[in-house]
Parts: structure tokens; C-alpha cells; sequence
């Protein structure tokens, strides 16, 4: 062969083609959309500089004028409340249907009737379920309440499942073999070998469901700071206040973590 | 002595095609050390766990303590399986617990459902769970959780386990596959023990035709769901394991042979 003969270093791949070939259309739609906008009056280096300065003023100049520190404390505690009481009544109702939908533990039939309603549930965004409880319940916090812990149910009933299926079907086929019953058998050998990653996507669920409180005070009126940050925007137009709010949030989002941390990490020591 | 298990007739069909067993007759004796042998696939498990209905039976009739093991209704197949004890070739322990918890599950089948989801046992059955796990040689690891034990201590927690339930007959599921040569006589001598000073039954599958041979008191060699042999080790000649194991046999002992000659 001679020596100027093209050899590729590469054969030629189809997929990897494809996907060139995409990326490259992607960066030339880009620039041809930046090239062709109408930007009406707005010059980008100013729009940069007043985003920049409204961030400043949220940031850095906190205040709260409609409420004392107190009172957004107390109002935290709300949202937290809401996150709590819809993580807990959802959890209970997930672990009772999860032992019904684990395949190991249950029917094929029972598991793929719950798996497909839960699926179903879970395909349905959190805040619409509560826009829809609402058309009964009224907007307000009843509305959350049912909202929050349909999802949360189909979401745990799903983490917990998977985490109980982890067990080895060995394991119950020898409790089985020696006379023990099916609560004997969840109680002694199923939750004690899932109990961490149970507790483990509660907490995951916990948080989720905190964000999603602060989104329900703003969205169907059900309390908390969510409320407060909903009116200090589109009643006050003020930026400060929303700037203490979102401090205030991010403290206890941090809280949360450290404490869920602290009782995995004992979980982990003890189980 | 008195028979105390018998397989008349017994036939296990999966779908309509496989045949896992066909027409299996054998019965074992009061205080007999069984073992059973054959190739992979050749029926051994299902034959062994027809007998405590972990698998149903298609046909045929299985006696077990004088009463059909085939007719029982769900409480009295409960009771049954209380009286028969299991051991898995993968243990099957629930390794997130301790072993003495691990022991005490065995006495669950005795046990009120409440009794039983609460883990509440009695003085007496943690005793007599400590005192197998004495016999066992396990006593320093009473408190240890499971997943930090070797192969061969995790099956004696599985043998302790079968024992806690005080039955008549011990089921042993290829107990050896998963271990090394030292484990595997340990668990095998004291499978002997249990058989000869508890005077429990013990019907074990095996693969290893030399350690059926050293241990038992007989032999059932299964092919392809029947019964091909069924009699003392002694008789074992190369012909009966020839007909056991099919032309494999001849390989596989011609490996061995070269390999010892090696």
C-alpha cells in the first residue's frame, strides 16, 4: 500500500454521522435565531446589566415590610407542615400498596393493576392534581393536602416497590418453606432488608414535596411563605421582600438536607 | 423402621411441554441419610421441594408422616412445613440482621401472626436457638449480622435455622455447591450428626457423586425426572452412574483420571 494513501483512522459510522451531522445543524439554527430575532428596544448588554442589578437588589437588600421575621418563621413552618403531612399520609398509603405491587410479595395481576393507576398518577404533574382536588375541595390548603399525597403516593408506591424487590426471592422462599406467613415475612425479612432505601426516597419525597408546598401557597392559596412570596411579587412589586423570602426558603431547604443526612447517616451505623 | 416419606407415582409438568418429573417411587426410612444425585437439570430441586409443596406436584401421591401431602389445606400445609426443615445452596439469610435473629425466624411457623410481625419469642426458643448455635460452633457470632460471616458460617446459620423448628426432616438444597472443600466437610459432617445423634431425616441433593457416597445411607440418582437409582452407595458401579449422569459420565471421569495421573 502506498504511503499517501488516504486511510481513515476511523471506519466510517453511521451514528456517530447522525449525530454530528445534528449537533451541526443545532449550532446553525442557533446562530441564525440570534442573528434574526427582533429585538424590539432591547439592547442585550443593558438587558444583562439591569438582570444583574434586580438580582443585586434581591440579594443583597433584603427586607420584610409586609411581615415581621416572625411571622415569615411561622409561615415556613406551614409550608413545612404541608410538606410533612403530605409525605407522611403518603408514605403510610405507598408502603401498604407497595407490598401489594412488589412482584415478589404479590400477584402478577394485583402488581400490574396498581403499577399501571400509579404510573397514571405519577404522569400527572403534582400541581394540576391539586387544581383538580380543588374543583372539590375549593382552592385552598384541604386541596393540597389530597393533591400533594395523590402524587406523593404513586411516586413512593414506585421507589418502594423497586427498593422491596431488591430482596432475593431466596430469602422469602425460605421463610415460606418454614410455615411463616406473609406478614411475617414482610415484617421480619422484607422491611428489615429495604428499611434504608425506604427511609432513603422518603426523604427524597420530603424535599419534592416542600418545594411543591411553597408552589401550592403561591398557586391554589394554600398558605405558608408561598403565599407571602405571591404577593410581595404581583401585589407589592417588592423585589426586597422576595429576596428575604427566598433566603428564608433556602435556609430551611439546607436544614432539611443536614437533617436528612444526620438520619441516614445513623441508619446506616445501626441497620 | 417406619417409613416416613413416599413418593407414589409423582409427575410434575410445567406447561405443556416440560416434564420436570415423571412417575417418581421412592420412599425413605425414619432416621435415613439420603442423598439425591444427578446432572444439572435432571429434576432434583423440584423433587426436593414437591415435597414440602414449595412446588405442587401435577400427579401422584406424596406421604409424608402417614398424611397426603397433596391434599392439604393451607392452614395444615403450614403445620407441615413447621415439621420440615430447609437449606439452600445461597443460604438465603436476611443478611441485614443478626445470626441469632436469622435462627429465630425459623420458629415464625409456630407463631401468631402478631407474635410473629412483632418478633416476639419466648425465653425458651432464644435458648434454643443459642444452644444450636453452640452445637453449630457459631457461639461468637451470635450478635454479628449475617453479611459479615463466610460462606461456610452463613449455611451453618441456615442449618440452625431448619434445626430451631425442631422437625422430622431436613430438606438440604445442593448445601455444598457455594462452598470450599473445608466448609463443605465441615456442613457435611455435621449434617451426619444431625441425622445420626438427632435421629432427624435428611434428604440432601447433591452434586458431588464422592461426597454422596462418603455420607449416605442411600442413593437415589435421578435422569431427566426419573428415578434410575435407588439403593445403597455400595452398589454405585459405573454402569448405574453411567446411567445416571448418561454419556457424560465417561468424560467427565476421564478428565478426572487425567488429571490426578497429571
Amino acid at each position: 500500500m502506498h504511503a499517501n494513501t488516504n486511510i481513515p483512522a476511523k471506519p466510517f459510522n453511521k451514528s456517530s454521522f447522525v449525530i454530528r451531522m445534528t449537533l451541526l445543524m443545532l449550532v446553525a439554527l442557533t446562530l441564525f435565531g440570534l442573528l434574526t430575532f427582533d429585538y424590539k428596544d432591547l439592547v442585550l448588554s443593558e438587558a444583562i446589566r439591569k438582570t444583574g442589578d434586580t438580582l443585586g437588589t434581591m440579594l443583597i437588600e433584603p427586607h420584610a415590610k409586609h411581615f415581621t421575621f416572625g411571622e415569615a418563621l411561622g409561615q415556613v413552618t406551614i409550608t413545612i407542615g404541608l410538606a410533612f403531612l403530605t409525605t407522611l399520609f403518603g408514605a403510610v398509603i405507598a408502603l401498604f400498596l407497595a407490598l401489594l405491587t412488589a412482584r415478589n410479595l404479590s400477584r402478577p395481576a394485583v402488581s400490574l393493576a396498581i403499577k399501571s393507576v400509579v404510573a397514571f398518577i405519577r404522569a400527572v404533574p403534582t400541581v394540576l392534581w391539586v387544581l383538580i382536588f380543588a374543583v372539590a375541595a375549593g382552592l385552598g390548603s384541604v386541596a393540597a393536602v389530597i393533591g400533594m399525597t395523590f402524587h406523593s403516593i404513586s411516586y413512593l408506591v414506585k421507589a418502594y416497590s423497586e427498593s422491596i424487590e431488591e430482596l432475593e426471592d431466596g430469602v422469602i422462599e425460605a421463610l415460606r418453606a418454614s410455615g411463616a406467613g406473609w406478614w411475617q415475612i414482610v415484617f421480619q425479612a422484607v422491611l428489615p432488608s429495604s428499611i434504608s432505601y425506604i427511609i432513603s426516597w422518603t426523604f427524597v419525597r420530603f424535599e419534592i414535596n416542600f418545594a411543591v408546598a411553597v408552589a401550592m401557597g403561591a398557586a391554589a392559596g394554600a398558605g405558608g411563605i408561598g403565599f407571602d412570596m405571591f404577593m410581595a411579587s404581583n401585589f407589592y412589586f417588592d423585589i426586597r421582600e422576595i429576596g428575604f423570602i427566598t433566603y428564608m426558603i433556602l435556609a430551611f431547604a439546607i436544614l432539611l438536607e443536614l437533617l436528612a443526612r444526620w438520619i441516614k447517616r445513623k441508619l446506616a451505623v445501626n441497620a | 423402621m417406619r417409613t416416613l416419606l413416599e413418593f407414589k407415582h409423582v409427575s410434575k409438568q410445567y406447561g405443556s411441554e416440560t416434564r420436570a418429573l415423571s412417575d417418581v417411587n421412592f420412599a425413605v426410612k425414619e432416621g435415613e441419610f439420603v442423598s439425591i444425585i444427578g446432572p444439572s437439570g435432571a429434576g432434583k430441586s423440584t423433587l426436593l421441594r414437591c415435597i414440602n409443596r414449595m412446588i405442587d406436584a401435577s400427579s401422584g401421591e406424596i406421604v409424608f408422616d402417614n398424611a397426603s401431602v397433596l391434599a392439604l389445606n393451607k392452614n395444615e400445609l403450614k403445620k407441615l412445613r413447621t415439621r420440615i426443615g430447609m437449606i439452600f445452596q445461597h443460604y438465603n439469610l436476611v443478611n441485614r440482621l443478626s445470626v441469632i435473629e436469622n435462627v429465630l425466624h425459623g420458629r415464625l411457623g409456630y407463631k401468631s401472626t402478631l407474635a410473629g410481625v412483632l418478633g416476639l419469642y419466648t425465653k425458651e426458643e432464644k435458648a434454643q436457638a443459642y444452644r444450636l448455635l453452640q452445637v453449630l460452633g457459631l457461639q461468637e457470632q451470635v450478635y454479628k449480622r449475617c453479611d459479615q460471616l463466610s460462606g461456610g458460617q452463613k449455611q451453618r446459620v441456615g442449618i440452625a435455622r431448619a434445626l430451631v423448628q425442631d422437625p422430622k426432616m431436613l430438606l438440604c438444597d445442593e448445601p455444598i455447591a457455594s462452598l470450599d472443600p473445608n466448609s463443605s466437610k465441615v456442613i457435611m459432617e455435621h449434617l451426619r450428626d444431625i441425622c445420626s445423634k438427632m435421629g432427624i431425616t435428611v434428604v440432601v441433593n447433591l452434586h458431588q457423586v464422592d461426597v454422596a457416597m462418603n455420607y449416605s445411607d442411600r442413593i437415589v440418582g435421578v435422569n431427566k425426572g426419573t428415578v434410575v437409582y435407588d439403593g445403597p452407595p455400595a452398589g454405585l458401579t459405573k454402569e448405574k452412574l453411567r446411567a445416571i449422569y448418561g454419556a457424560d459420565y465417561d468424560k467427565l471421569t476421564e478428565e478426572e483420571g487425567g488429571r490426578h495421573v497429571g
